[in-house]
């Protein structure tokens, strides 16, 4: 059975990169993404950034399904939702009291060229990198391992979960439960389903916690990592280099100095 | 290895203790076998020697109870970790989830102890190895066979090298080739690393096969403790509800049908069945 991460091991350079290192470009496009004053310079992210990135990484096909798969939606609402009511002069269309305008339609672009930018650079980043290798290198830095560990855990953990109400579901069936119908129906059938599900999962805590005690998960003490991960001067000047560059284009946003 | 004295203990809120002035020693480098009706107190007994009671499972306890020269109540888990190794009914609550590689799942216990990486690297693989897990190390731990799941769990306890080994019928939810994968491994790791065992088990033949005595546990109260050819054909463990073996059944079944049986002792195991009905005479 799979897991929900979306990690295509490749033979790359940019997948031999320090996790954090990837995390400092993906970081850099979503401040651009958010900061940068004309939907242009936006969209160029995008094509001149993000899908070079994704072709060095070896895995352009699949970032360009998964962030154009995840961003229809929300163009399409978008359009419709800002091409309708937002205040504007120039009118494109007339069906009766609504009408669709340019200025909506301008705004609805450049949102949904922000929003694409945000969400294909964390596509990006999830299919360039082991989750595992991300926790490692952010609990090196500090972050709780309990907190690693919690998200680790529910990536492995939720598709099981999935497989097991399916069982319950089944079982349920089995017995008469009538899960098809109206939705005062479903709802009914949702507590003989959802029930035995979280009670189950709450039995199961204290083996879980058990079974990490015996492996000295609470033990004090310093703790060392099977992986290590690599990294080199030139990739933590780069960090370094990509936090400026963040904060500068914060504050020139902030303080007004990039206008469209 | 193992001490008890006159050891007991509560639940919080339950009138009688789940196990009750307990006294036995386990040398070091035996395999013993721990049988008994269920709510005999045989997990109970499993998590006390591990150290999960008192540290967490709270209750009240009186005696004493110590493992490799530590005394748990005075101990930690953290401590105990890598002295003293767990492992239970569920291979999949025993997978900590955390890691995406088998290599990684057996590697965790080591790196929370604080183990250098190289030191890490050999003991991972050997215990791949022994586990006969070598060729999955890559493989998710999750698209694992129960049998295999439950050797990952148990390899991920054996790679600490604990002294003494503890298992809650590790075996009840795999099927009979996933039991003798488990068996052949533990029977191997006894062989060879000296570990103490102690092992909570229904399926009576394997005990036969493998332990060196056996402790028959009812109401928290140790009932017997000897080998398993004397404890395990004893008509005692079926009057508190633990079903003797088919061999020794069939042979109790014999005898009452007339049929004159040379030996005295009763057989456990098909071999000891074959040897014994040779014998017999009509």
């Amino acid at each position: 059975m799979s897991t929900p991460t979306l990690y295509l091991p490749r033979d790359s350079r940019l997948h031999h990169l320090h996790p954090l290192t990837k995390l400092a470009l993906i970081g850099l496009a979503i401040v651009a993404g958010a900061t940068l004053p004309v939907t242009l310079w936006v969209i160029a992210v995008y094509l001149l950034i993000l899908m070079p990135l994704a072709a060095w990484g070896k895995v352009l096909p699949a970032f360009l399904r998964s962030s154009l798969l995840l961003i229809w939606p929300f163009a399409l609402s978008l359009t419709l939702i800002q091409g309708f009511f937002a205040p504007g002069e120039h009118i494109l269309l007339q069906l009766g009291p609504l009408s669709l305008k340019l200025e909506g339609i301008q705004l609805a672009a450049d949102y949904t060229a922000r929003i694409l930018v945000w969400l294909s650079a964390v596509i990006l980043l999830m299919l360039i990198t082991r989750p595992d290798q991300l926790m490692l290198a952010l609990t090196e830095r500090g972050l709780p391992r309990q907190i690693g560990y919690i998200i680790l855990t529910a990536l492995q953990i939720i598709p099981r979960f999935q497989q097991r109400a399916e069982t319950i579901l089944d079982s349920q069936r089995a017995r008469g439960l009538e899960t098809e119908g109206n939705l005062v129906k479903r709802l009914r059938a949702l507590v003989p389903l959802v029930a035995p599900l979280i009670l189950s999962s709450i039995l199961e805590l204290d083996e879980r916690a058990i079974a990490l005690e015996a492996r000295g998960f609470t033990r004090a003490g310093p703790r060392t990592s099977l992986t290590t991960l690599k990294d080199t001067a030139p990739q933590s000047a780069f960090r370094w280099l990509s936090l400026i560059v963040m904060l500068l284009l914060i504050l020139a946003r902030a303080a007004g100095w990039m206008t469209a | 290895m193992i001490r008890l004295e006159r050891f007991s203990f509560t639940y919080p809120g339950e009138d009688q203790p789940a196990l009750s002035d307990l006294s036995f020693e386990v040398p070091a480098g035996q395999f013993y076998g721990l049988v008994g009706p269920n709510g005999a107190g045989k997990s109970t007994l499993c998590y006390a020697l591990a150290g999960m009671i008192p540290h967490y499972f709270k209750g009240t306890l009186s005696g004493s109870l110590t493992v490799a020269e530590i005394d748990i109540a005075q101990s930690s888990l953290g401590e105990l970790a890598g002295t003293i190794g767990l492992v239970f009914q569920n291979p999949f609550n025993q997978i900590s989830g955390s890691r995406f590689s088998v290599r990684g799942e057996v590697a965790l216990g080591l790196e929370n102890l604080g183990v250098p990486r190289d030191q890490i690297t050999d003991q991972v693989d050997e215990t791949l190895e022994q586990s006969g897990l070598a060729d999955l190390g890559e493989r998710s731990p999750f698209a694992l066979s129960g049998g295999q799941q439950q050797r990952l769990a148990i390899a991920s306890i054996l790679v600490m090298q604990p002294a003494v080994l503890i298992l809650d019928e590790p075996t009840s939810q795999l099927d009979p080739v996933g039991t003798s994968e488990v068996y052949a491994l533990l029977h191997q790791l006894v062989g060879q690393h000296e570990t103490t065992v102690l092992i909570a088990e229904h399926k009576l033949e394997r005990l036969a096969e493998f332990t060196d005595n056996v402790l028959v546990l009812n109401q928290g109260r140790l009932l017997a403790n000897g080998p398993p050819k004397t404890v395990l054909t004893d008509p005692l463990i079926e009057e508190i509800g633990v079903q003797p073996t088919r061999y020794t059944q069939a042979a109790r079944q014999a005898r009452a049908r007339g049929l004159i049986l040379k030996k005295d002792e009763f057989p456990l195991t098909l071999q000891d069945a074959q040897e014994f009905f040779d014998d017999a005479a009509v």
